[in-house]
């Protein structure tokens, strides 16, 4: 005899995804925001560490060290299909900062540390919006540890290498339909080892090519903490605190890069970057307790990207550098597996920035990165949830290097 | 000239800085049609009754309120219905989720009566006193919407009544039609769902009960009664969408209680069989050496045992029973503790005999065939008017066979399961406010494609569902 009980509600239970997919950021070195982020084929000082370890044998200086960091000002706005209902994210601004320290430890030697953050995102839609079953808000974050190490084999190849140490952190938000205040919240960190070699070669004396690889890493969370905030009549079906494990790749980046001294003055700076993101295949969640009417696998079905970027660097004078530079960024997510808990559209990035020499050891750069998102429709299919998208993301930058 | 540069380079970013994302805007478009003065004409579907009950909240939801706020965006009128002010209904019945003691002793989370204040009569028939754009009238066949005097409140205390307390409460005066009364307001758009209560009485009753208000409308009756609605309805140039009758024989209400419900372990599975060979020996011994019931229980889920109207032998009434088939259908209104505790579809120990669920409590493969067999002739009826009188068609039929299966929207999946699919209402036959929300996107895509039109839909999760209580 069926009863006229609660048992089968969790079959409405759908989570959906956790991380930010394409929402890697690049803004780790206040130079090469200014060139469209490219970085691969420069000679930028200690933020190699990142772009380019090959690079950071050719360091100038014997010590340098650069710090700095981004406002991520991004919002999104949704409208849904066929409709007029419109619902904008209140998103807080995120803050990737970047820490490199380099020396040179003999002529052909150099080492370092960088602490950077290429991947996070936050989004903060209305609690009371349409897609609040899919997300209400996500917060992302990763930080990279990368000791690094550079030899350069001959006056114009180098080498370098850095073991990755990452720790990464989610936290999400979505509601439950339950009653009108019925959410989950889904948080926890993991940490995980990768690693990042470059290679740096100077064809000529103007001419500078460089390739860099990022292995993927996969964030596994174990033990992470599931609230669930829910009616008591339902609590005796979920439980309120759980734990869930879930698993989440950083794609592996493949970067090829060619800069070309024009003149004295003028630098010019070409990249393009493949991002596997064909690894974000599946968001899985597993729980510990009421296993079975609660874990759940989303598609997410990625697809790898190649990103173009090209970038220039120009001497005012003496103590005055400006940049620009512009990129295209293909969106990875599919177009029938679109969550709004990332939305990444088709991207297109301007970019400006400059560095102040006001004294001999100190640089002082600004940067400033203007993202466009292009309109699309988009639709996330086993929720039926469609509509159009569009985003913007504006993202003034500052650094300070100081080398001696 | 540094701080000039930095200057404007600030300034720049400040430019920047402020563009905001914004997506195309919707424009929306009322095509051929004209919702300036827009009639809704049902049953308590329209109406917006739920949960058992006509009451504020669900009727400020109903599809048709839900239509008319999309329609006012494209040049839609001002939407009047008979609100009840109250949230405990017109009358008794709501339901709500509360913990509900079974005979058992065991403490469950089901629908139990809200216990509270209805209006009731006679207040509730009192004439409301002004005109209403919802005409939805729960109870209504089709042949009543063209009856003058189904407001009479003379017609209540008929038997059977000739009126409708809730027409009663709209009706302008004793001798008005619900048709009438939805043209003396000339609309220039109307919708029209009318005909589930046209088989929804016979179902509910099991079929058994076949007095003229719970027999099913013949064919042409309601041909002749639909047709007249229409060319009515369309004299005036009006135009309007018809919405068809979805199986009703897949609603919760019909569908919660399985046939395959009866789950045994081995003893009691033992225990019933041994009752039901002594039962066997009992007719035998009547003088039909050979009777044999063909029952074997085991240990599971077993075919509930049901009265059975179509019993070969003469024997006392208790004893004419068979097992249900696997897609005979058993009523949401079956007495819960009679089955778990008194032995109903299975066998009644206390007085030793065979206890069969009463017919008004089932739906056989007869009746069932008789219902879906009406509703396919009602709603080719209903679709040859919507064509030839270029009125929208909204194939409701389809939404809820879809829904079977389960749909999603907005990242939730909807189906026709009792309170967990969302969809129906805790009456397990009406909408709730999301359900609701789902038929009226139906309405519009059929409107917005009849009449190239472009009315925005609705947001479904900006409607409630079912609420779990604290």
């Amino acid at each position: 005899m069926k009863k006229i009980s609660l048992i089968v509600i969790l079959a409405i239970m759908n989570y959906s995804g956790l991380f930010a997919g394409g929402y890697q950021v690049r803004l780790q070195g206040a130079r090469q925001s200014g060139m469209g982020l490219t970085g691969t084929s420069l000679i930028s000082g200690a933020s190699d560490i990142f772009y380019n370890p090959g690079s950071l044998s050719f360091l100038s200086n014997k010590f340098e060290f650069t710090a700095g960091g981004n406002l991520v000002f991004s919002n999104v706005e949704f409208r849904s299909l066929e409709s007029d209902y419109i619902a904008k994210t209140d998103n807080p601004a995120s803050t990737p900062f970047f820490f490199y320290g380099a020396g040179k430890i003999s002529n052909n030697w150099a080492a370092g540390l960088g602490i950077y953050t290429p991947y996070g995102s936050k989004a903060q839609w209305p609690e009371d919006w349409s897609g609040r079953y899919l997300i209400q808000n996500i917060a992302l974050s990763s930080i990279y540890f990368q000791p690094t190490l550079s030899y350069q084999i001959t006056d114009n190849l180098s080498l370098g290498a850095g073991l990755v140490w990452v720790i990464g952190s989610v936290d999400l938000q979505k509601a439950l339909p339950y009653n009108e205040h019925s959410y989950v919240q889904l948080n926890g960190s993991a940490t995980a080892f990768g690693f990042n070699i470059g290679v740096l070669f100077k064809p000529t004396q103007t001419i500078h090519i460089g390739v860099d690889y990022r292995s993927k890493i996969e964030i596994s969370l174990e033990d992470g903490d599931a609230e669930f905030h829910l009616p008591s009549s339902i609590t005796s079906i979920i439980p309120t605190n759980n734990k869930f494990s879930s698993s989440l790749p950083l794609p592996a980046n493949l970067d090829f890069g060619i800069s070309w001294q024009v003149s004295q003055r003028l630098l010019l700076s070409l990249e393009m970057n493949w991002v596997m993101w064909n690894c974000y295949d599946t968001l899985t969640f597993t729980f510990a307790q009421s296993g079975e009417l609660l874990n759940n696998k989303n598609p997410r079905l990625y697809n790898n990207t190649v990103i173009p970027r090209a970038g220039l660097e120009y001497q005012i004078q003496s103590k005055l550098k400006i940049r620009t530079g512009v990129y295209y960024d293909d969106s990875p997510a599919n177009d029938d597996y679109f969550s709004p808990e990332t939305v990444t559209l088709n991207t297109l990035g301007f970019t400006f920035g400059l560095t102040y020499h006001p004294i001999e050891n100190l640089n002082i750069d600004l940067s400033f990165v203007q993202l466009m998102g292009m309109e699309s429709e988009k639709n996330y299919s086993p929720g039926n949830f469609a509509g159009r998208y569009q985003s913007t993301a504006s993202i003034p930058g500052l650094g300070i290097t100081y080398n001696f | 000239m540094k701080i000039k540069i930095l200057f404007s380079f600030v300034l720049f970013l400040a430019l920047i800085g402020a563009c905001e994302p914004k997506t195309e805007e919707f424009i929306g478009n009322k095509g051929d049609a004209d919702f300036s003065r827009y009639i809704a004409l049902g049953n308590s579907l329209t109406s917006g009754y739920a949960d058992g009950a006509l009451y504020k909240s669900a009727q400020s939801m109903s599809y048709p309120a839900i239509l008319a706020q999309q329609f006012k965006k494209v040049g839609g009128g001002d939407f009047i219905q008979p609100i009840v002010e109250n949230e405990d209904g017109l009358f008794d019945g709501k339901l709500v989720l509360g913990y509900s003691m079974d005979c058992r002793g065991e403490s469950s989370l089901s629908p139990i009566d809200a216990d509270g204040n209805p209006v009731g009569y006679p207040a509730a028939i009192q004439p409301i006193g002004y005109t209403v754009n919802n005409l939805g009238v729960p109870g209504a066949k089709v042949t009543h919407l063209i009856f003058s005097g189904y407001g009479n409140p003379l017609g209540l205390q008929q038997d059977p009544p000739t009126a409708n307390p809730y027409f009663v409460r709209m009706a302008s005066d004793t001798s008005a039609s619900v048709l009438a009364e939805a043209m003396k307001q000339n609309p220039t758009f109307f919708t029209l769902w009318i005909g589930n209560n046209d088989v929804l009485g016979y179902a509910t009753s099991g079929g058994e009960n076949n007095t003229s208000n719970e027999s099913i409308t013949p064919e042409a009756t309601f041909s002749y009664a639909y047709e007249l609605l229409i060319n009515t309805l369309t004299s005036n140039g009006a135009k309007g969408a018809l919405a068809n009758i979805p199986d009703i024989t897949a609603i919760p209400f019909f569908n919660t209680i399985p046939a395959m419900g009866l789950l045994l372990d081995e003893n009691a599975a033992n225990a019933l069989n041994e009752a039901y060979h002594q039962a066997e020996m009992l007719i035998q011994s009547m003088g039909l050496p050979n009777f044999s019931y063909g029952f074997h229980f085991k240990a599971g889920y077993n075919a509930f045992v049901i009265e059975d109207r179509n019993f070969p032998y003469p024997v006392p009434a208790a004893l004419r029973v068979r097992q249900a088939k696997p897609n005979e259908l058993i009523l949401l209104t079956t007495p819960q503790d009679s089955i778990k505790c008194a032995g109903m579809g299975s066998f009644n120990i206390e007085k030793q005999h065979p206890y069969g669920i009463p017919q008004q409590f089932v739906l056989d493969e007869e009746e069932i065939a008789n219902i879906q067999n009406a509703v396919k002739a009602y709603n080719n009826i209903i679709h040859q008017l919507a064509t030839q009188k270029n009125l929208a068609f909204v194939d409701v039929a389809n939404l809820l066979e879809r829904a079977k299966s389960g749909i999603s929207y907005d990242g939730l999946i909807f189906d026709t399961k009792y309170i967990t699919g969302g969809v129906f209402s805790l009456d397990g036959i009406h909408l709730t406010p999301q359900g609701a929300a789902i038929v009226a996107n139906y309405f519009i895509e059929a409107i917005n494609k009849q009449y190239h039109a472009n009315i925005p839909k609705a947001e479904i999760t900006q409607y409630p569902g079912i609420t779990y209580p604290d």
